[in-house]
């Protein structure tokens, strides 16, 4: 399968964010998003999720060479300040989740087999989500973009608040889900794009832009990416 | 000196004049209009400074003159009083309402934007920033109350003298105010707020009212006497103070404590931040809630039972002051009967007037705010919530209930004015009961509608919880105007009645006609 993105264009008023986003995303791979501060990550991450309209260009999927539209349900997208319907206890909220989803979900599991998966504790489960901590909320989050197993898995600055010790499940977990999906991770540390992430992609002039690892070893391939964000800059 | 005036009138200015703009950008129409770079682009920027200007020379005077005309004068003329008494019920209410200002007005100890960015985020000389701009407000003080005085006071009856001596005595009242609250704070530390005025001063302030508007309407006046002799010490003690409010070194201190507080105010994501908590605070933790039904059945029950306090909660209480008001006139009919005359012309022509009460009860704002905060909010970053089968299902789910909710009261309130008009002698037109009742639980179920189709059409909020269309903003101002208005018109009842039927109808199904067409697309966080 491979996720495409064609000419895609976005501009708000005069400026132009996304000037000609072009790329080819296949699955089993973590792509790293690498951009600096208004780059347009998120303005492209919110195109692809279908919150914002595009001025044009073509998003669509490839499978056994048949192109089709993106569906809502194809995309996952984790944000970075998670967002948990505070009313509801986690039980609820993944049962709900699983009522809706109901059809779609091959072999589903348990709640409580769900929440064993994620390392959510038995007192846990049953309290309002309002009351989860961020660490706990992001696990939330992640597990329904998980149980529904989208085509694609948009992740929006994750880990960056977490406590070393989630930090460190959710890269494992994110690297057990990439197997059939493409998963693309935004983010401003290097150092976790490159542990986490198979190919780094920059998004700089509007475009984006592969990085060739070849034969360069991590601080090289550093340098290089800082060269190419730099010059970014100074136009 | 002059220099930190002119460059603290730069930086209110600026400010103000991106106000202005950014305001003028908020308009639904213009806002398509007008470019991204309004800020830098001359013409706006000289109409938004000249705006500016003209606001900075009405502040001067337009406040007083407004002051004067309501508090004073008009209040005065209020009071069955002789000619002879003008002027001392004039010298009466400026004396002990000027007192009241000067605790309440200070402007020395009023936390603002300006004093913010001057002094904290620019690090301006905060002693000369803040005595320049105090003097310049006093100078203010000066310019307006002499106007003012002449103006009003003349009329009164009161000598030049008298007139001149008000502005003094206002001024000095807020210098002695000052001065008295900057001792404390080298004594104990307080820092003044005048926004944040503790029990004790606003029972005194409660007091002071009394004695400024109770008394007169006894007949009990101070002495013209009394109040000059208290006035010229307050321009005494005012110009003693000035020696403290100059000598006093510790300005930037002080203002980072007073303004500490306040920029939380000023940063629109943390005050939404506290609104989301509050919002929270709003989900019962009651433990023994649960829901048997199943998908978007599930979730709604459990929202609707979690938010009790601003639902049913309060829904049942408007119903039981509803049934208690009812109560009350119908009791009152079989104490003094000659009240059935006039409470029975006022159901057959005063039903405009329901239009603003029911606006009044409607639980429809409280109820799309906290689905958007404690549940839309998160929910719509999911996918799944966002297609269009589920967002329409969800709408008619959401539909149900607020009506369910708000039609309670409205069956209440319906029923009672046709008992009442029942009770009060009745109507030769028999269509008025049936209207009556009919009308009161359409307004409901418009507004229910309203709420709901405007929030679904425009979603006006952003990731943050902040409130980002304008358009929204000036439908729920117009709703209140429209409501508002109803007030002053008097219909007769089947007439009324019947056209706010059909009117509830047709916008109820137009309004769930585009929701249908255009909830799907509109219905998101904004970006």
């Amino acid at each position: 399968m491979k996720f495409c993105i064609e000419h895609l264009i976005k501009s708000y008023e005069k400026k132009q964010v996304l000037k000609d986003i072009d790329y080819a995303f296949e699955d089993g791979k973590i792509y790293g998003l690498l951009g600096r501060n208004g780059a347009g990550k998120t303005t492209l991450f919110n195109c692809l999720n279908g919150d914002i309209r595009y001025d044009s260009g073509k998003i669509y999927l490839e499978e056994e060479q048949q192109t089709r539209n993106v569906l809502p349900e194809d995309i996952g997208y984790v944000l970075s300040t998670p967002t948990v319907p505070e009313f509801m206890t986690g039980r609820e909220f993944l049962k709900f989740f699983l009522d809706i989803h109901e059809d779609s979900i091959v072999e589903p599991k348990t709640i409580d087999e769900y929440f064993e998966y994620m390392g959510i504790e038995t007192e846990d489960r049953d309290r309002l989500l309002k009351n989860y901590s961020h660490g706990m909320k992001n696990k939330m989050q992640m597990l329904v973009n998980i149980i529904s197993k989208p085509n694609v898995l948009l992740l929006d600055e994750p880990l960056t608040s977490l406590d070393v010790v989630v930090a460190e499940e959710m890269k494992q977990l994110l690297r057990n889900l990439k197997e059939g999906r493409v998963i693309i991770v935004s983010t401003h540390i290097m150092d976790l794009a490159l542990d986490l992430c198979d190919e780094i992609v920059l998004l700089s002039h509007g475009e984006l832009e592969r990085v060739d690892k070849e034969e360069l070893d991590n601080r090289e391939f550093k340098e290089k990416i800082i060269a190419a964000l730099r010059e970014d800059g100074n136009d | 000196m002059i220099k930190t005036l002119r460059l603290s009138f730069a930086l209110k200015n600026t400010y103000r004049v991106n106000s202005i703009l950014y305001s003028i950008k908020q308009i639904p129409l213009l806002k398509r209009i007008i470019p991204e770079g309004v800020y830098h682009i001359r013409g706006f920027k000289l109409f938004a400074n000249v705006l500016s200007v003209i606001w900075e020379i009405l502040t001067v005077f337009l406040g007083k003159l407004l002051y004067f005309l309501l508090m004073i004068v008009g209040a005065a003329s209020l009071y069955s009083l002789p000619a002879e008494s003008q002027g001392q019920v004039f010298l009466h209410l400026l004396l002990v309402l000027t007192l009241i200002g000067a605790v309440m007005n200070t402007y020395m100890f009023n936390p603002t934007k300006d004093k913010y960015y001057a002094m904290i985020l620019l690090g301006m000389n905060a002693r000369e920033y803040a005595l320049t701009n105090y003097f310049y407000a006093i100078g203010k003080v000066l310019v307006g109350f002499l106007l003012c005085s002449f103006l009003f006071g003349k009329g009164a009856g009161l000598t030049w003298w008298q007139c001149l001596l008000i502005p003094f005595f206002v001024a000095g009242a807020k210098l002695m105010v000052a001065a008295a609250e900057l001792r404390d704070y080298e004594k104990n530390g307080n820092v003044g707020n005048e926004n944040k005025l503790n029990k004790l001063i606003w029972w005194i302030i409660a007091v002071f009212l009394a004695v400024a508007y109770g008394l007169p309407a006894l007949g009990i006046l101070l002495p013209v006497k009394v109040s000059v002799t208290a006035m010229c010490f307050f321009v005494a003690g005012g110009l003693i103070s000035v020696k403290k409010v100059i000598a006093f070194r510790d300005y930037r201190a002080m203002y980072q404590e007073l303004l500490a507080g306040s920029m939380m105010q000023m940063d629109p994501s943390a005050q939404a931040k506290l609104q989301r908590e509050a919002s929270n605070k709003l989900i019962s933790a009651d433990t023994d809630i649960a829901s048997s039904k199943k998908g978007f059945e599930y979730l709604n029950e459990l929202f609707i039972k979690r938010h009790q306090k601003i639902l049913w909660k309060s829904t049942k209480k408007i119903t039981y002051v509803s049934m208690a008001v009812i109560a009350a006139v119908l009791l009152g009919f079989v104490l003094m009967p000659e009240l059935k005359e006039g409470v029975n012309g006022v159901l057959l022509l005063y039903l405009p007037y329901f239009v603003f009460v029911m606006y009044m009860i409607n639980r429809g704002t409280g109820f799309t705010r906290a689905l958007f905060v404690n549940c839309d909010h998160s929910l719509l970053t999911y996918p799944f919530y966002k297609q269009p089968k589920f967002i329409l299902k969800l709408f008619k789910i959401r539909l149900r209930e607020i009506i369910k909710v708000n039609l309670l009261p409205a069956s209440v309130i319906g029923a009672g004015l046709s008992l009442l008009l029942y009770a009060s002698g009745g109507t030769d037109n028999p269509w008025n009961y049936i209207v009556l009742f009919v009308s009161i639980a359409a307004l409901s179920v418009f507004f229910s509608v309203h709420y709901l189709t405007i929030y679904y059409l425009l979603q006006p909020y952003n990731a943050g919880t902040e409130i980002k269309s304008g358009t929204y903003q000036l439908i729920m101002w117009l709703t209140y105007m429209v409501c508002y208005m109803m007030i002053r018109i008097k219909m007769s009842t089947v007439v009324f009645g019947i056209m706010t039927i059909v009117f509830c109808l047709l916008y109820s199904v137009i309004a769930c006609a585009l929701v249908y067409k255009f909830a799907p697309r509109t219905f998101k966080i904004r970006t």
